[in-house]
């Protein structure tokens, strides 16, 4: 890159100053939302699989069948394709956990007596839809009382996260059409104003690269100022938004099994995205843009 | 060996025929005078030399190297060895007399210092260094050709061609542009000049190549514009 470069790119940029403040506040609005699109999407990913982990089945047992019965059933149930895991409550875990949940209040412990909590399975599947089946499969077995899961809640938020992430998706693609066509247009507004110099140019020897490199200069600062002031909008968001102990435990990665980042690990992944991002949509915007006036 | 030839050259835009097999040779050091009325092609010859367009059929060659079959980044090698005046001049109206000398220089990457060198000393030598700091509109049409003339030697080519405009300038400018012509000739520079202008063609007494409706009429030693 040689300084001929440089100066005609700060040439250009001082020539149209105006449009390169109008373009960058366009272009990092897009950013922005892309941005906030990308978080929902994840965040709400997250979420549902932090459901889905918590989802169970809770099948609890009559008091008249005995723990070893339980384990049989238990036993059984392990050789199900659908079950993941599968604990064993005994009436005295049961206890114990009422006690551990409600230690403040004494008074209330007081009032039940160790062997009123029944004893329980609690079953969790590889896949949630497997739940309800399963659900209704245990009500119909021997000894079994009740059957507990919450259907509902795992379910809607399954199809509202469903929307977001269609919504999200939908929207961020949006946004890159709109920053890749306003990248476009700011460039082809350059080349045209400076289209008889460019012809100039050409006619008395300048290479390629003499004319390209100055444009797409031009194009990665846009990309990469509006990336970094995106990136530092979204990333305060995140801090205030982690400051008040929302995502104190992290965020589950979707498709990855077991894996939890912090939020500010996450803030700065999208960061980088986001300026990525930048950089492509430039580089292929002034590769377009000045591929019509590289014609011989 | 030529440095420039054409074989059997044809150049047609839709259904005009702009050039119709033009045959000819330039050796290095020759100076040429390119006549014949609008429209006979002189300023398409000079698109195909310099690969500004292509010819429909035949070859067109520079120092034996085919310049239609150029590769597209070998196409600013060729024009930095070829200098030309164009027919309308080609200047920016925003930039001075300097600062369009210099784009001739800055393409190829000149650094500040050697920029500051050339550019003056072409602009000395037709005349201009006085007027470095005008704008094109603060010049006449002779010195505006003198501008376009330093730019095409700021590369120091080995031929230049001056496209002349039909009556855009008064004999005193253009025997001066003749002088600065016949002078770079001098120095080796091969010169092509497509002109109007009968009184230079025939006080010069150079090589004459007469055109007419895209084909070559006469090309003769010291002869002049109506032989
Ligand atoms: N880009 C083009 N598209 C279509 N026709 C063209 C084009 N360029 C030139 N022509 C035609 O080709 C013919 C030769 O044009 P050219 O400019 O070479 O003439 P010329 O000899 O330079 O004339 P002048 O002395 O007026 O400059 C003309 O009939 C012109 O209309
Ligand atoms: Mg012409």
């Amino acid at each position: 890159m040689t300084n001929n470069a440089i100066k005609n790119f700060w040439a250009n940029l001082k020539r149209e100053k105006l449009l390169a403040v109008t373009n960058i506040i366009v272009i990092t609005v897009s950013f922005l939302l892309l941005g906030v699109f990308l978080s929902i999407v994840f965040v709400s990913q997250s979420t549902l699989k932090y459901l889905e982990n918590q989802a169970q089945v809770t099948a609890f047992f009559k008091d008249d069948f005995t723990e070893e019965n339980i384990l049989n059933v238990k036993e059984g149930l392990e050789q199900d394709e659908r079950v993941l895991q599968i604990d064993y409550i005994s009436k005295e875990a049961a206890f114990k956990l009422f006690t551990e949940l409600n230690k403040d209040e004494p008074v209330l412990i007081e009032s039940i007596s160790a062997d009123i909590l029944p004893a329980s399975l609690e079953i969790k599947t590889k896949d949630v839809d497997d739940l309800a089946t399963l659900a209704s499969e245990l009500a119909a077995v021997d000894g079994v009382e009740d059957v507990k899961f919450f259907e509902d809640v795992v379910e809607k938020f399954k199809s509202v996260s469903t929307v977001a992430y269609i919504i999200g998706i939908a929207l961020v693609v949006m946004f890159l059409i709109i920053s890749y066509s306003v990248v476009l247009a700011t460039l082809r507004t350059t080349i045209t104003s400076k289209g008889t110099e460019l012809e100039i140019q050409r006619l008395v020897g300048a290479s390629d690269a003499y004319i390209k490199t100055p444009i797409i200069l031009q194009a990665l600062f846009y990309g990469v100022i509006s990336g970094v002031l995106a990136s530092v909008v979204l990333v305060s968001l995140g801090i205030v938004l982690s400051g008040s102990g929302l995502f104190g435990n992290g965020l589950l990665v979707p498709f990855l099994p077991n894996t939890a980042i912090p939020f500010s690990l996450f803030s700065a992944v999208i960061s980088v995205l986001i300026i990525v991002s930048g950089i492509v949509l430039g580089y292929l915007g002034s590769a377009t843009a000045v591929r019509k006036y590289l014609k011989y | 060996m030529s440095q420039i030839e054409f074989k059997e050259v044809t150049k047609k835009y839709e259904d005009v025929v702009a050039l119709d097999k033009v045959t000819f040779q330039i050796d290095r050091g020759e100076f040429v005078f390119l006549i014949g009325p609008s429209g006979a092609g002189k300023s398409t010859l000079i698109k195909l030399l310099i690969r500004e367009d292509v010819p429909t059929s035949g070859e067109v060659l520079f120092d034996n190297i085919n310049v239609s079959l150029v590769e597209k980044k070998a196409i600013p090698e060729l024009r930095r060895r070829i200098g030309v005046v164009f027919q309308d001049f080609k200047l920016l109206d925003s930039k001075t007399v300097f600062e369009n000398v210099a784009i001739a220089t800055e393409v190829v990457g000149c650094p500040d210092d050697v920029k500051c060198e050339l550019v003056p000393n072409v602009l000395n030598m037709v005349g201009l260094l006085g007027k470095k700091d005008r704008f094109p509109y603060q010049l006449s049409g002779g010195e505006k050709q003198r501008v376009s003339i330093a730019r095409a030697l700021a590369h120091e080519p080995d031929v230049l061609i001056a496209d002349e405009a039909t009556g855009m300038i008064d004999p005193q400018s253009s025997s001066e542009i003749m002088e600065i012509l016949e002078r770079i000739n001098l120095l080796g520079t091969t010169v092509l000049m497509a002109t109007h202008n009968d009184a230079i063609v025939n006080k010069l007494k150079k090589r004459v190549v007469k055109m007419d409706k895209g084909a070559i009429k006469s090309d003769k030693r010291g002869a002049t514009y109506d032989e």
